[in-house]
């Protein structure tokens, strides 16, 4: 016995196996049964696939002239944009302000987090309200304000940006938890020594902060990509069906379209491996730009 | 060398699993063939499978029974008192899994027969909706249960009761129908200028009414075009129909039926750009809409029998108390007929019996719960239940006794009046044309009524789906 406990490995993989073995079952199995399914004909939900598509590729042919799967496209790299820019950036300006305050942080951290721990759905059912045309809380403070005409959030011009702001709002705070813990790890000697040379505010958080953070910033920002191509149940609660005119769909929401509403259960496969296809490569690309520097 | 064991072990387990979830697919197949071969044997030696069948325990059985209603159905609660009622008189269970009736409760259903996870008896749609299940043989035929039990749903006029679609044989008991039309917010009428339509209402008529109603500041059209056409999609295409051929799909849209169904979508398109829906019709739920009618902001709304009861609620200020109504908001409301024009008059509605109850193959199977579901059935579908449930719609009943009207709401009393003047109640076209052939017109409305897609091409599409499915 003895040491040689800790040199037998047996024990440690007998352990691991059921674990592999529900991720076999349940996420490797789907997986590939997906891609087996994007080139069968299957009529309907949860039915079989009758044979394969004619031609075997069809779905993957008709994604090219579909012109939602190109809206979708486009609205899901606007989301990535927004993720970035609006997530992170805000991100880090909320969290650069918190750690220059002496007082009241933790109630800060608190509150930007609270938003992450409320459900999408019952966030997308909140902002409907809060953008509902007729009686919806934007719309009566206009009114307040003199605006003679009631504003439809959801028209076809304006609608995207009624659907990515509630989504820009509801993680700014995880990217906030994230910076803010990077901002402490940050050692305040450096910020004393900065100080005693007569350096400003704004010349440590350009000179010591900024710097210091840039992997914390590159892993929030491989995870808000990454994360802006997940993004489903706000953006369906607020925009079923990627109405109006379709002009909404992110990939997510045109699959899950594709599959529960129209039934069309082969082709909705085929948008779930662009989707997976789209993933690896953004994830490449991002983690190419966004390099972590060693120090 | 371990390393290439320990790699062997862990790859053989995934084939093991994936070999497992394969196999688990065949079993699943051999069952559903198994069931199905069942379904043929019994339909072809009804007797054998009565001697062959188990003798039942007697013991009380829980029957698992899923239906529509439930939520805002005006039945819900009458199901649950109805149940109740079963369970107290014969001592078995029910396991009630209803839910509301959309696009995702019809899924669940369909997928729950597939996978062999069927209740023992279902309240669900008799017709493209039900296609799948009775071509697997899942759920029994009424003749084949009146061979053991004669007295099943003999109290129903069998004209009446829904031929499936697959095989033309009759599977679902009817309890209560349903009917489509217009319900007018008086109060907007009168402050317009308009007066309440009537039996020979025409398009022509509600154009220039939607004008004055406009005219006033108040939107003449309560619909979500983006959301629920439905019912427009319905009535437009039946504006340019008669009730004998409203039925037929097209099998082309250069056919007559199919310019009936280009000149229905090109209506709809005149009434947008007109200016009679609302403001947000592309971009607002149904419940938005339905809002604005209920509000005093809309003028009419088309909808089916099941939207009294959302109408009712609406004037409660507690949904769930009746006791809370307000007799006077609710006053307001009326319900009428639908426009006509052409071969279809403004009383040639669209209604008719679409669901009923099915016993399934799994339940009929088990001797403990064959005679349990046919009697839930039986009494579901008796001559003292179903006037509780039918209300002011049809039912199939062959002695429909009369109706007590002090028992109903002034709105039901209305609607009561409104089918005593009906000419004819003809089905949804809708619910034949089934599937992914409706998104052209039906999520393609928005396209169609801003002129993004032609009439024509979203209708050739549509057709050419349902031609090859």
């Amino acid at each position: 016995m003895g040491a040689s406990i800790y040199r037998n490995k047996k024990p440690a993989f007998v352990f691991l196996i059921p674990a592999f073995a529900f991720m076999v079952v349940f996420l490797y199995y789907p997986f590939f049964k997906n891609i087996i399914n994007s080139f069968m004909e299957i009529k309907q939900l949860g039915s079989s696939g009758t044979g394969l598509n004619t031609p075997w590729y069809a779905n993957y042919v008709e994604m090219f002239h579909d012109e939602y799967v190109w809206v979708s496209l486009r609205n899901t790299l606007i989301m990535m944009v927004v993720t970035l820019v609006g997530q992170v950036g805000i991100a880090i300006i909320l969290a650069l302000m918190v750690d220059n305050i002496s007082r009241g942080k933790q109630f800060f951290k608190t509150v930007f987090f609270f938003p992450i721990v409320i459900s999408a759905t019952a966030l997308g059912l909140l902002f409907n309200l809060l953008f509902l045309y007729d009686k919806g809380m934007i719309n009566q403070i206009l009114e307040m304000l003199g605006k003679t005409e009631l504003t439809d959030w959801k028209a076809e011009g304006i609608a995207l940006f009624t659907m990515m702001l509630p989504v820009m709002w509801q993680y700014v705070g995880f990217y906030f938890v994230i910076l803010i813990t990077g901002l402490n790890n940050i050692s305040d000697e450096l910020y004393e020594a900065a100080e005693i040379d007569g350096a400003t505010t704004w010349q440590k958080v350009r000179y010591i902060s900024i710097p210091l953070l840039h992997n914390v910033i590159c892993t929030c920002s491989v995870l808000a990509v990454t994360g802006a191509l997940k993004v489903f149940d706000l953006p369906w609660t607020m925009f079923p069906k990627g109405m109006p005119l379709k002009s909404t769909f992110l990939t997510g929401t045109y699959m899950y379209y594709q599959t529960m509403e129209t039934k069309n259960v082969d082709y909705g496969s085929a948008l779930a491996v662009l989707i997976v296809v789209l993933g690896i490569v953004l994830s490449k690309v991002v983690n190419a730009i966004f390099k972590e520097k060693d120090y | 060398m371990k390393k290439r064991l320990i790699a062997g072990l862990l790859a053989g387990v995934m084939v093991f699993s994936l070999t497992a979830c394969g196999g688990a697919d065949k079993n699943q197949g051999t069952a559903q063939e198994a069931t199905q071969e069942t379904a043929q044997e019994t339909t072809d030696a009804e007797e054998e499978t009565e001697s062959d069948a188990a003798e039942p325990s007697g013991a009380p059985v829980e029957l698992n029974v899923t239906t529509t209603f439930a939520g805002e159905d005006t039945n819900a609660q009458n199901f649950k008192d109805a149940v109740a009622a079963w369970e107290a008189e014969t001592g078995n269970t029910v396991a009630d899994s209803s839910a509301t009736s959309d696009e995702t409760f019809k899924t669940r259903v369909v997928t729950d027969f597939e996978v062999g996870s069927e209740p023992d008896v279902l309240f669900f749609f008799n017709g493209a909706d039900a296609n799948s299940f009775i071509e697997a043989g899942k759920v029994v035929p009424i003749d084949e249960i009146r061979a053991e039990y004669p007295e099943y749903a003999d109290n129903m006029n069998d004209d009446l009761i829904a031929d499936s679609l697959v095989d033309g044989k009759k599977y679902a008991v009817p309890v209560n129908g349903y009917w489509e039309a217009m319900f007018v917010n008086t109060a907007i009428l009168e402050e317009a200028g308009v007066e309440k339509p009537g039996a020979d209402y025409t398009m022509d008529q509600f154009k220039e009414d939607c004008e004055k109603i406009k005219a006033a500041g108040y939107t003449p059209i309560a619909a979500a075009l983006g959301n629920i056409p439905h019912y427009w999609w319905e009535f437009a295409i039946f504006n340019h129909q008669s009730p004998e051929n409203h039925l037929e799909v097209p099998a082309s849209v250069e056919d007559e039926n199919g310019q009936a169904w280009v000149d229905g979508m090109n209506d709809i398109k005149e009434l947008y750009e007109l200016g009679y829906f609302p403001d947000n019709t592309l971009s607002a739920t149904d419940d938005e809409t339905f809002a604005m009618f209920t509000e005093g902001k809309a003028a009419f709304l088309i909808d089916g029998s099941w939207k009294v009861g959302g109408i009712v609620g609406a004037c409660q200020s507690d949904p769930e108390d009746t006791s809370t109504i307000d007799a006077d908001k609710l006053a307001q409301f009326d319900v009428t007929y639908v426009p006509g024009n052409g071969d279809r008059k403004a009383t040639d509605l669209v209604g008719g019996l679409s669901m009923g109850y099915y016993i399934t193959r799994k339940a009929w199977d088990d001797p403990d719960k064959r005679a349990a579901a046919v009697s839930f059935v039986e009494y579901m579908t008796s001559d003292s239940i179903v006037p509780i449930f039918a209300q002011h719609t049809a039912s199939a009943l062959k002695n429909a006794p009369e109706v007590d009207s002090a028992q109903f709401n002034e709105l039901q009393v209305k609607a009561m009046d409104m089918m005593s003047g009906v000419t004819s109640l003809t089905g949804a076209v809708q619910d034949l044309f089934q599937g992914d052939c409706r998104v052209s017109t039906f999520d393609g409305m928005p396209e169609i009524v801003t002129g993004k897609v032609s009439a024509v091409d979203a209708v050739a599409e549509g057709l050419e789906m349902y031609n090859n499915q």
